[in-house]
């Protein structure tokens, strides 16, 4: 790990020497490519100690004060091998804490073929990102979860094959038609290596850019899990307006909460949906606005009962009932959509003053459902080609029993180093 | 009405001519159907440099497609142009999301409109605005308001119909930006073409941003390949 990183560090100043060459060589095609990043992230967080959340958490582990610090260094190392008709694509993503605390990740490793120039077969690990939303994807049903706190972070895909056929007319109406199978093997719980074959899944999403908008309609079965069917869209009104929506109708979907103290599972029909636009003004600011209803959701008195679960279970003074409560949390409510209703809003504005090479951006997650939000900036500058300093403070507000307002971290702040090569 | 009669087509005869002049440029700078792979260095004041590759295919008036090639940093990045639809491709997440057709994809002087321009005549209305001792200059109107700047002033040589230099100016009638084209090159297939393009600009006072094209060569494409389906796989065509 120590020489992989020193690696890292150093690969990407030794290109910087070489930059602008005088008389650049022809551009050299190559069939293999390397390339990464490497995220050093420091994070300052004041911490609400008084929450149920951070008093589960830190259990075992309790902190003088209310202001706690993180630094963590996180490579990417990817390679892409192509020719005219295979392909192999390897994306992985290690976590380095200390030498006690590191983890691999994988977050793709795939092979393709093109059995015609119309036509793909990959097969392995891959990301999907389905729907037209930029912070939500309700019909996104073999997505990774997705982060809307920063929608563009690399993440792991899924084990699957698929097969992608795409067709182009002349035709003024209908300009494009592509046809997606993803198959989805059921995960390996028996002895973790088998599954039954009844439980393979499968995803199919056709997509048509028709009258100069794009709509995608998209389904998902598995035998013993939910099925679900959706549509999304996308369409520019003006040269500077772009609109965007999703709607997901999930049959037998799984929601889970807390009945009479414990974990209750209930399978239930209900909608998602996803309302949106993209924005550019004259000033060259972007705005990014969504409504999303998570259909999958709590509503105000279901979140209030799961909030007391936790604070029985950290204020019982048992070990056990703080761990097994922290466990439900983890796996069950994850997420920072655990409600219904929310309004995500962005304002990107490059190079502001003329600044060359720095956007800041204000987003802001809030929650309809109990006025809890969360707002930060993330202030990103490429001074340097290949290198990238982003500032990124986060506030997160509400009352106590909120969903913002009752995560542990208050405030946090941080600082990134990201050199690519 | 004799004299409306008369004068109608000695008042269209210039702009014919001069839309007729702008079709030639476009013809001598780009084959109708290309792939191109250009450097863009942009330079600033303190004398820092930042560069960018990029390979680009073009295919009749409409289709046109970008991929980062360099730096690191942007590398697998891409943008498609259909029309007036556009869409920028996240390779990190693998998805395409459609965005405005003004939107800029990249930093300093040059922004898309600059990278991702299609035909000049398919975009503008060109009449004659006068001539030097080698060159005649056109002003060029837009046809709609998704293109970029909406007037732009051309100087283009009489001899071989080569582009010189573009003058571009925002409906309000301020100067945005100026392109200089120089060092003619043989790129082989009987095109011979400015190879740099320098352009600075009053908003960016001390900044300068040069393309040089490294390559440009006519191909046929199919259809498919102006696709989202096909937009993280552009580098296959390399």
């Amino acid at each position: 790990m120590r020489s992989l990183i020193s690696w890292l560090f150093l690969v990407p100043w030794m290109v910087q020497a070489q930059e602008v060459p005088a008389d650049p060589e022809p551009f050299e095609e190559k069939k293999l490519e390397w390339n990464g990043n490497l995220d050093a992230k420091y994070t300052a967080f004041h911490m609400d100690r008084g929450s149920a959340l951070y008093k589960l958490q830190f259990v075992d582990a309790a902190a003088s004060s209310a202001y706690l610090s993180q630094y963590r260094i996180e490579p990417y190392l990817n390679a892409d091998y192509q020719t005219k008709d295979l392909g192999f694509h390897l994306k992985t993503h290690a976590t380095y804490f200390s030498e006690d605390e590191a983890s691999v990740d994988l977050f793709e490793a795939y092979g393709s073929y093109n059995p015609s120039f119309n036509s793909t077969l990959q097969a392995g690990k891959r990301v999907y990102n389905w729907g037209k939303g930029y912070a939500f994807n309700p019909v996104g049903y073999v997505n990774p979860v997705k982060d809307p706190e920063n929608p563009e972070l690399a993440q792991a895909g899924l084990l699957s094959a698929s097969f992608e056929y795409v067709k182009s007319f002349s035709s003024p109406h209908l300009q494009t038609f592509s046809l997606h199978l993803v198959v989805v093997p059921p995960p390996p719980d028996l002895l973790n290596r088998y599954a039954e074959v009844q439980y393979t899944g499968f995803a199919v999403k056709g997509y048509v850019l028709l009258w100069d908008t794009d709509v995608d309609i998209i389904g998902f079965y598995r035998k013993d899990d939910r099925k679900q069917l959706g549509f999304d869209l996308s369409r520019n009104l003006r040269e500077n307006i772009e609109i965007h929506a999703e709607l997901s109708y999930s049959q037998g979907s799984s929601m889970y909460s807390i009945t009479n103290g414990g974990l209750q599972e209930v399978r239930r029909d209900q909608y998602s949906s996803l309302a949106g636009f993209r924005y550019l003004h004259e000033s060259n600011t972007t705005i990014i606005a969504e409504y999303y209803y998570n259909g999958g959701g709590m509503n105000p008195a279901e979140f209030e009962t799961y909030v007391g679960f936790l604070t029985n279970a950290a204020n019982s003074g048992n070990g056990v009932v703080a761990q097994q409560a922290l466990g439900v949390s983890q796996r069950y409510f994850r997420g920072s959509t655990l409600m219904r209703d929310y309004l995500y809003v962005k304002l990107a504005i490059p190079e502001p003053f003329d600044w060359l090479y720095f956007t800041p951006s204000l987003y802001s997650i809030y929650n309809l459902n109990d006025r809890s939000f969360l707002v930060s900036a993330s202030l990103s500058y490429k001074p340097i080609t290949n290198v990238e300093f982003i500032l990124w403070p986060t506030i997160l507000t509400g009352t106590e029993t909120s969903e913002f307002g009752g995560k542990m971290v208050r405030q946090r702040i941080e600082a990134w180093l990201r050199v690519y090569f | 009405m004799l004299i409306i009669a008369l004068s109608l087509p000695s008042l269209a005869a210039p702009a014919q001519d001069a839309n007729a002049l702008l079709k030639s440029v476009d013809e001598n700078l780009m084959p109708e159907s290309y792939e191109a792979i250009r450097r863009l260095v942009n330079e600033e004041p303190d004398g820092g440099k930042k560069e960018f590759t990029f390979f680009t295919i073009k295919k009749g008036k409409e289709k046109i497609a970008l991929l980062y090639i360099a730096p690191a940093s942007e590398k697998g990045r891409a943008t498609l142009r259909l029309g007036e639809n556009m869409w920028l491709y996240i390779p990190n997440v693998n998805k395409p999301l459609r965005i405005t057709s003004l939107q800029s994809i990249v930093g300093g002087v040059f922004n898309n409109a600059d990278l991702m321009q299609l035909d000049y005549h398919a975009e503008y209305e060109a009449v004659s605005a006068g001539e030097t001792a080698n060159e005649r200059i056109l002003d060029l109107k837009a046809k709609n308001n998704t293109v970029a700047y909406d007037r732009l002033k051309m100087w283009v040589t009489k001899k071989d119909t080569i582009l010189r230099k573009v003058e571009a100016y925002a409906s309000s009638g301020m100067l945005i930006k100026t392109l200089e084209f120089k060092e003619d090159k043989d790129f082989g297939n009987g095109l011979v073409r400015p190879s740099v393009i320098e352009t600075t600009s009053p908003l960016y006072k001390g900044y300068r941003s040069i393309i040089v094209y490294q390559r440009i060569k006519p191909r046929q494409f199919r259809d498919e390949v102006f696709t989202l389906n096909y937009l993280g796989r552009l580098g296959e065509l390399r």
